[in-house]
């Protein structure tokens, strides 16, 4: 019996000193392999990330040659709100010199794995803030209204020219090609307003609500509705008859689909959209690579939307 | 007749009864709350709750597994609770001596593997709400195909129960005499086990795979408290099972209306509320009749 008790709390200690070690190790290890790793090794080059694939895409279109861009969020198969973070992600963070990250909740593992890598060359640049949105905003995704992106690529011009002095001419002109090229993408959108104004739409989440609401569509859906399958709880039975009501009755031109949040409840409404022939077309939270950039996907989405609203075609996929 | 009325539209709330979520969380709930009463008081005889509740960890694996290939939900929670009461009766639930051990050993794997499974399902696929759906319920997002599923499989599990009612019974309560008056109390124990992973499946469906063990155990147990009779004990736990079930169904839908935010909260609380009040009244008669003789109080 005695010899249990002293031979207990030595083994426990042991492994706490153990765990405590591991611990303190595993974050270092990252460190260290990131500093070494880091894309600095290559200079005048700025590594860059983006949290999401749509702003790193704006961040290379900026940066051209003079950055090295990654992107955490990018896979269109799964949803970004049920994210979680890799050590891999940590490294690239750790190394950078710029990142572009969304804000408002939709990106808060940035947050974390920035204070977890503290860099103090590391200029980050947080969407919400730059358009000065409220912490209580709630549609976090911000890249679907048309002034998000253009002061994006100005706040980015910036970064990188008081990162690398010497390429701020190139930056400035890459930033006015990106500006010109957003107008196909601003044309269509005011086609469409002028066209279509008061357009009733139905949607599963909030994900291309920004955009609609630009393209001058009420979006009859109940915004309860629309954050319950955005936060993955259950919508209440009076919302989702209602979206089923709007469905069925003919009272909405167009279902927007989020391709990348599905549920069982989100794929029922989808087929009463299509069973009543309601056009369905298909949104998505990070920009469906390859094939697309920025100003393509956009313009995209307004044009499947066009296409739904005049002829009934569904687009399904983009 | 007003103020009948008056009370009829301060309990249901309007578009109740012509609410398509509602009539499918109806069915759904009532069939899942049927099997999971019939079945449960055997369960409670049998003394075997805790493997009830393993199971449903299982089902909760094979639910989320499911989903991560593509499938129905509920073909997960089934096919993964039969799967579960195979491994059980391997590690040998059928005993008493050792048995909390082997279903704690299940129990413990099962959580794991749905732990890994609802990971991989949020992170690799185009999936929402996947752990709230398994582990907790979306009865009013169950799609109408699910019905007929759900109402064959629950008439599936009921007969099974009906059909070996005699064995069954004598094999809860007694097994040594079963086995000495020739029950192959083994096999009955193995279809028994079949006919609780559908109880537990269906009712992983209405209330989440975490829950259902609540709907499985709590009628059974208020019933066993209020009658001795198997008969009587049977069909009180079905009217409490069900009734909670309608009721908790009921208050979800008119939770909606109590706060201005327009959001309805959810139905598996107020089932597992619904329940347990349940088990707490069915508890007075027995300590009422207990005062009487002797203190005099």
């Amino acid at each position: 019996m005695a010899r249990s008790a002293a031979t207990k709390p030595a083994g426990a200690w042991r492994l706490g000193r153990w765990l405590g070690a591991l611990g303190a190790a595993v974050p270092a290890a990252a460190l260290l392999s990131a500093c070494a790793a880091g894309p600095t090794a290559t200079p005048g080059v700025v590594a860059a990330v983006g949290a999401e694939n749509q702003y790193a895409d704006v961040l290379s279109q900026v940066g051209g040659r003079y950055v090295e861009v990654s992107s955490v969020l990018d896979d269109p198969n799964s949803d970004p709100h049920g994210f979680e973070l890799s050590t891999s992600v940590a490294k690239e963070v750790g190394a950078a010199a710029l990142v572009v990250q969304n804000g408002l909740g939709y990106d808060d593992f940035m947050t974390k794995i920035e204070s977890a890598t503290p860099n103090p060359r590391r200029r980050v640049l947080v969407v919400q803030h730059l358009l000065g949105l409220p912490d209580a905003t709630r549609n976090p995704h911000l890249w679907y209204a048309p002034t998000t992106m253009p002061a994006v690529a100005r706040a980015v011009a910036g970064a990188l020219a008081a990162l690398e002095p010497d390429h701020a001419a190139y930056f400035r002109a890459r930033l006015e090609r990106f500006d010109a090229s957003l107008q196909p993408w601003r044309s269509a959108v005011a086609a469409f307003e002028a066209r279509y104004r008061g357009v009733a739409v139905a949607t599963t989440e909030p994900v291309a609500d920004d955009l609609l609401e630009a393209m001058g569509a009420d979006n009859r859906t109940p915004f309860a509705f629309q954050a319950a399958v955005m936060n993955g709880v259950d919508p209440s039975p009076q919302d989702i008859s209602l979206v089923h009501g709007l469905l069925t009755g003919h009272r909405v031109r167009v279902l927007c689909v989020d391709a990348q949040v599905v549920s069982s409840l989100t794929a029922s409404i989808r087929r009463t959209a299509l069973r009543a022939g309601v056009p369905v077309v298909a949104v998505y939270e990070t920009m469906p690579a390859p094939g697309y950039d920025f100003q393509r996907w956009m313009l995209a989405e307004v044009r499947a939307v066009e296409r739904a609203v005049a002829g009934g075609v569904s687009t399904e996929r983009l | 007749m007003s103020a009948v009325h008056r009370l009829l539209t301060w309990l249901v709330e309007p578009g109740f009864a012509s609410s398509a979520p509602v009539h499918v969380a109806l069915v759904v709930g009532t069939v899942a709350a049927t099997v999971s009463a019939v079945v449960g008081v055997f369960t409670v005889l049998r003394g075997q709750s805790f493997a009830g509740h393993a199971l449903t960890d299982v089902a909760a694996a094979g639910g989320s597994g499911a989903l991560l290939l593509g499938a129905g939900a509920l073909s997960g929670f089934v096919v993964g609770g039969l799967l579960g009461a195979g491994a059980m009766d391997l590690v040998g639930v059928q005993r008493a001596r050792g048995r909390d051990l082997a279903t704690g050993v299940v129990l413990g794997v099962a959580t794991g593997v749905t732990a890994l499974v609802l990971y991989l399902d949020t992170t690799t696929r185009a999936t929402a709400g996947t752990v709230q759906q398994v582990l907790f319920g979306s009865i009013f997002s169950v799609d109408a195909a699910v019905v007929p599923v759900s109402v064959a499989l629950g008439a599936v599990a009921v007969a099974a129960v009906g059909a070996l009612y005699r064995p069954l019974l004598l094999s809860s309560v007694d097994p040594e005499l079963a086995a000495a008056r020739g029950v192959p109390t083994r096999a009955v124990g193995v279809v028994f086990m079949g006919a609780l992973s559908l109880a537990v499946g269906l009712s992983a469906v209405a209330i989440g795979a975490i829950l259902s063990t609540a709907l499985l155990v709590g009628p059974a147990a208020a019933a066993l408290r209020a009658t001795r009779r198997l008969g009587w004990a049977v069909v009180t736990a079905v009217v409490i099972g069900t009734v909670s079930t309608s009721l908790g169904v009921l208050f979800a839908y008119d939770s909606y209306y109590w706060a201005p935010g327009r959001r309805g909260l959810p139905v598996s609380f107020f089932v597992v509320a619904l329940v347990v009040a349940a088990y707490g009244v069915s508890g007075l008669p027995a300590r009422r009749r207990r005062r009487v003789p002797g203190t005099g109080r």
